[in-house]
């Protein structure tokens, strides 16, 4: 067996290189799997809409596509417009049901898109931003591939497990004296450093292969010949390349950055022969500048950090506000061509001449040098690297309860919360519970601290399922206060339950809606998976699900997993729900029920209301086909009652009566439930 | 043991390259320091007859101390003909205003707004909102107190003698305090430092076998990694200790000012919820103890770790692994409410203003304790764990007890 060989066998197996590499690769895959969402969330849910756009206008934003997005972006409008005018027109009886199924199937034709167009429409403005370097495309999976600048800890992790122990443990049981009095002494350090350049190499491809073959498979990576500038992430970017180019130099950058920490590990291992000495000064030299420095210099350091990120050689200036004097701040600066090709020289130059120093320093001769000069310049590196681098869920006890989100919490406009009213004092807009028999009021935050200290803190909306009223609040904290890389602004919303027979609260669940965040100065974008928390107005839950209803419909936030869905729901008029299913008008205003268990849909076709709402065993409903009259019926839509013949507008109740809103005095009804 | 601890403690720390490291540690710390200041502070203009560090310093004599209507009605009336004028944005954008303090009158207003006018509103308001507070707090005891809720009125009633008697009643500077006490970067240090100077000290015997003659000796095997658990203690204590004091430093040199230590560390609006009444240069002090805590805790789990590792390969990777999902965890989490979190992550003792910053309680028997006290004694529960579990996975010095009873049989013979 060759020299070579045996330094292959005693790394790759005796030293666990094998077993480590194939660690790195699978906790890489898996961690990739895990922790990847989609940047453009509605992309991803319309995908096939969307696609049929994109179909039509697919490449530069040519005038052509201009004009057709705009053209539709008017069809749809007009549509939406005569959508309604046709619904009113046929429940007055103005059109006959022939005429009216004939214009709302053209209607649908057109809104079928709807969704899709709205984000293709997003990206349209986007482009027109700059529609030089601009093109339409799907780019989900460009983004989760090119558009996250953070660094890769288990690769990270990884190279210092793998090279360490390549010079360490020689020098540890004092086998580099033995080795250099051997005939291929000098070349065993030369096979050395060829066997973990090629095996980081080999690791660093890898995972850009994975990292290609994941977002590919998982999104897709279409027209990877359009300008780089096309995905956010380098909108502002001055270099001209395709999206592939990108990549793969990226991937080669990266590749590199690989290279440069490997061969400065060896070479501090050589310089310092300690294990703790060498995995310090690598975990400082990549961690330290990451988190003490902002991005402009970090991308301007000869250090294995830059290409190991990558991503931001590419970008474009971040430029932003401040907030108090209105100056623009440059957060992140371009780094040019020539900044990159210099900073690539000069790295290229430092693992050189640390190449031959290795070399050197294993060459086939005694040297004679004082531990305390090999230490000196041990230190000598660190203190260059210095200089370099100074520049919730708990268990819903919920029963089943009638949720209807056209009621108000507050006696007589709604449910009875077991004896308390929810009221809001006209001063300072808080709430309180007003017990309804003592008339006692308590503040509904439990917490003593709630909103005193900031304007910021406030409760959004109800939901009453006895003994439980929760509630959703919305905080905005902010830590460091001028733009720079603290970018410290959170807004969190909570879900908190209160105990009606017992005031105990606890937080149920919790989330940050921001979608760019800051982690000890380091920045990094999470998507806009939970913005829709920002625009809730009302919430309800069961066991397993949190539903909030926002203007442009209902998410459902898996109170396990997180994971959130979209329901198709229009959310214009009263949202029910009984624990097991939503009860809604659909676009035609047609009742429908959609089961939050088997997401089945169930169309009421003989009740189209203008509005309704329900409690335990009957829906009440204003209906629009029998002239305004309020009826009742079962959960099942049968044995229909009517209630009242005066043409009423909207309809609410609570566990005793009916509230009825006249539509011709305007006056509010109030009819017992025993009618 | 007294000796031996001191030979462990020259022996494993007293290195030149620990000492190098601490040195340029230090250094990279007061530049970050500064970079702090130069990067946040909009103090940070010069030393310009006009730029904001002069006129801030300038008008600070007039209302600095006790808050009084005088000084406020002073203060509103520079402030309040400049918010005037600038409202409608169409006042002069000249740089060069002989009438104006800096030159700008926008410049003045947003000055005057931002160093004087906001905080001063704060501090007069703060008395109030801490009353409000108080209030409903005792509401809340006598409601829960009704209901048969003994843990809840008595975390209300712990609220109500928080709160009440809170009041900033004089004006200071706080603006250095305020990134004084929201700088982690040299935490990270110390973790760093300390994970290099632990985890030698079990493998750097097991690197050269001296472990297994440490064991023939009388002095060696539990006394010995006693020792060593002792000296590393003290080390990883003497450089929490030494990197606070070179924060607190490094901010009163590089901000020029230690003003406003004697405001309470409430003044400081992201602690308007703060979990103690104390002041600021107290707060300080408390700081850099519970961050030694910490640091001492992760430190024990650190060497509790290294104790099966043969070199500090695989320990080291453990360790720093560990640590970087504790500090990535912690920090993520900071901002949640769940207590236990903050509480069984070190971290939070590290930064340590996740629990100084809000007045968060756990239930203990029946008895609320606040986060910050349940995550002190946590972390201690912890090292001592740690501790005990390496003295007793650690090796009798059997060898030599075996010798000494050969040779006592010799000797009877």
């Amino acid at each position: 067996m060759s020299g070579f060989m045996y330094e292959v066998k005693k790394i790759m197996l005796c030293q666990r290189g094998l077993f480590y590499i194939a660690l790195v690769l699978l906790f890489g895959t898996v961690w990739l799997a895990l922790s990847d969402n989609p940047v453009d969330i509605a992309m991803e849910q319309y995908k096939s809409e969307y696609e049929w756009y994109l179909e039509k206008v697919n490449g530069y934003c040519t005038e052509e596509s201009s004009l057709y997005l705009e053209q539709e972006a008017e069809r749809i409008a007009k549509a939406k417009e005569r959508q309604n005018s046709l619904l009113e027109n046929y429940y007055d009886g103005k059109i006959s049901e022939s005429e009216y199924k004939k214009e709302s199937r053209e209607i649908e034709k057109v809104l079928e898109r709807q969704n899709g167009f709205e984000v293709i429409y997003q990206q349209y403005l986007y482009i027109c931003e700059n529609a030089g370097n601009r093109c339409f495309l799907q780019t989900n999976g460009w983004m989760g591939l090119l558009g996250k600048g953070t660094l890769n800890f288990i690769l990270f992790l990884g190279i210092l497990l793998i090279v360490t122990p390549v010079f360490c443990s020689e020098y540890s049981c004092q086998m580099d004296t033995l080795i250099l009095t051997a005939r291929e002494g000098r070349k065993s350090a030369l096979y050395k450093l060829l066997i973990m350049i090629a095996a980081v190499l080999f690791l660093s491809l890898c995972i850009s292969l994975i990292e290609y073959g994941f977002y590919r498979f998982k999104y897709g990576l279409p027209d990877g010949d359009y300008p780089i500038q096309s995905i956010r992430y380098f909108a502002d970017s001055s270099k001209s390349m395709s999206l592939l180019e990108g990549y793969v130099l990226i991937g080669l950058l990266r590749m590199f950055g690989g290279v440069f920490l490997t061969i400065l590990l060896m070479f501090i291992s050589v310089l310092a022969k300690k294990y703790a000495v060498t995995l310090l000064t690598g975990a400082v030299s990549v961690i330290i500048p990451y988190i003490g420095l902002s991005k402009t210099s970090i991308y301007r350091l000869p250090l294995p950090l830059p290409f190991l990120l990558g991503t931001d050689f590419f970008a474009g200036d971040i430029v932003m506000s401040d907030a108090l004097t209105g100056d623009e701040k440059i957060i992140f600066a371009e780094v040019g061509t020539v900044t990159l090709l210099t900073l690539l020289f000069v790295s290229v130059l430092l693992c050189t001449l640390a190449v031959v120093w290795i070399l050197r320093r294993n060459s086939n001769r005694w040297l004679m040098k004082s531990g305390q000069k090999k230490r000196g310049a041990a230190f000598a590196v660190m203190f260059g690297l210095a200089l370099a681098v100074t520049g919730c869920a708990g268990r819903g006890k919920t029963g089943s309860v009638v949720y209807n989100s056209s009621a108000g919490y507050s006696v007589p406009f709604g449910y009875d919360c077991m004896g308390y009213e929810i009221i809001q004092d006209v001063g300072n807009f808080d709430y309180s519970l007003k017990n309804t028999s003592t008339g006692e009021t308590y503040p509904l935050a439990r917490s003593p601290m709630f909103g005193v200290f900031s304007d910021e803190e406030e409760i959004r909306a109800f939901y009453v399922c006895p003994p439980y009223l929760y509630y959703t609040t919305s905080v905005m904290e902010s830590y460091v206060n001028r733009v720079g890389n603290y970018n410290s602004n959170i807004t969190k919303v909570s879900v908190v339950e209160l105990n009606l027979n017992t005031f105990e609260e606890k937080t149920i669940f919790e989330q940050i809606t921001n979608s760019g965040r800051s982690l000890l100065g380091i920045d990094y974008e999470t998507g806009d998976k939970w913005k829709f928390l920002d625009f809730h107005h009302a919430f309800f839950l069961n066991d397993d699900n949190l539903f909030f209803i926002g203007d442009d419909g209902i998410t459902k936030v898996n109170r396990y997993t997180r994971k959130t869905v979209k329901l198709e729901i229009p959310t214009n008029g009263n949202i029910s729900f009984d624990g097991e299913s939503i009860f809604y008008k659909n676009e035609q205003g047609v009742l429908t029920r959609y089961d939050v268990s088997s997401n089945e849909t169930y169309t009421y076709e003989n009740i189209v209301a203008y509005d309704f709402c329900m409690d335990e065993q009957l829906i009440y409903y204003v209906s629009r086909t029998d002239g305004g009259g309020l009826y009742s019926c079962g959960k099942d839509g049968n044995n229909k009652e009517l209630i009242s013949h005066i043409p009423a507008m909207s309809v609410t109740c609570d566990t005793g009566n009916i509230y009825v809103l006249s539509k011709e005095s305007g006056e509010e009804i109030v009819l017992p439930k025993s009618h | 043991m007294t000796r031996l601890i001191k030979y462990e403690f020259y022996k494993l720390f007293c290195k030149r390259s620990i000492l190098v490291v601490l040195i340029l540690f230090s250094v990279m710390n007061l530049f970050k320091i500064n970079s702090e200041f130069h990067s946040y502070s909009y103090l940070a203009d010069g030393n310009d007859s006009r730029s904001w560090n002069s006129v801030y310093w300038q008008l600070y004599e007039d209302y600095r101390g006790e808050i009084t209507a005088e000084k406020i009605n002073h203060l509103l009336s520079i402030y309040q003909p400049l918010a005037d004028a600038t409202a409608d944005m169409t006042a002069s954008t000249a740089k060069d205003n002989p009438d104006m303090m800096t030159g700008n009158i926008y410049s003045d207003r947003n000055i005057l707004e931002k160093y004087y006018v906001e905080p001063m509103e704060y501090f007069y308001h703060y008395r109030t909102y801490a009353l409000q507070v108080a209030e409903r707090a005792k509401e809340n005891a006598a409601v829960y107190k009704e209901r048969g809720q003994t843990y809840e009125a008595r975390k209300n009633s712990v609220i109500y003698h928080l709160y009440s008697g809170r009041s900033i009643k004089a004006f200071a500077y706080e603006e250095m305090y305020n990134y004084y006490l929201n700088y982690d970067f040299s935490g990270i240090l110390v973790l760093f430092l300390c994970l290099y100077g632990v985890v030698s000290t079990f493998v750097c015997e097991k690197e050269t076998q001296m472990d297994m003659l440490l064991l023939t000796n009388p002095g060696g095997g539990k006394k010995t990694t006693f020792a060593k658990i002792t000296a590393a203690s003290l080390f990883v204590i003497s450089v929490a200790i030494w990197f606070s004091v070179v924060d607190y430093i490094g901010f009163v040199y590089f901000f020029g000012t230690a003003e406003g230590g004697n405001l309470p560390l409430y003044a400081v609006s992201n602690f308007s919820m703060a979990a103690v009444n104390c002041n600021l240069w107290q707060y300080a002090i408390l700081s850099a103890v519970i961050k030694a805590v910490g640091v001492w805790t992760m430190s024990m789990v650190f060497l509790l770790i290294s104790l099966f590792g043969r070199n500090a390969l695989v320990p080291f990777v453990a360790d720093f692994g560990a640590a970087l999902c504790f500090i990535i965890t912690g920090a993520s989490q900071s901002c949640f409410s769940n207590a236990w979190l903050k509480i069984i992550n070190p971290y939070s003792l590290l930064a340590n203003r996740i629990l100084f910053g809000k007045t968060e309680f756990i239930g203990f028997a029946g008895y609320p304790v606040q986060s910050f006290q349940a995550a002190i004694i946590f972390a201690i529960i912890v090292g001592v764990i740690s501790i005990t579990a390496m003295m007793m996975l650690s090796k009798r010095n059997s060898y030599c007890r075996e010798r000494r009873i050969k040779c006592l049989d010799l000797c009877t013979k």
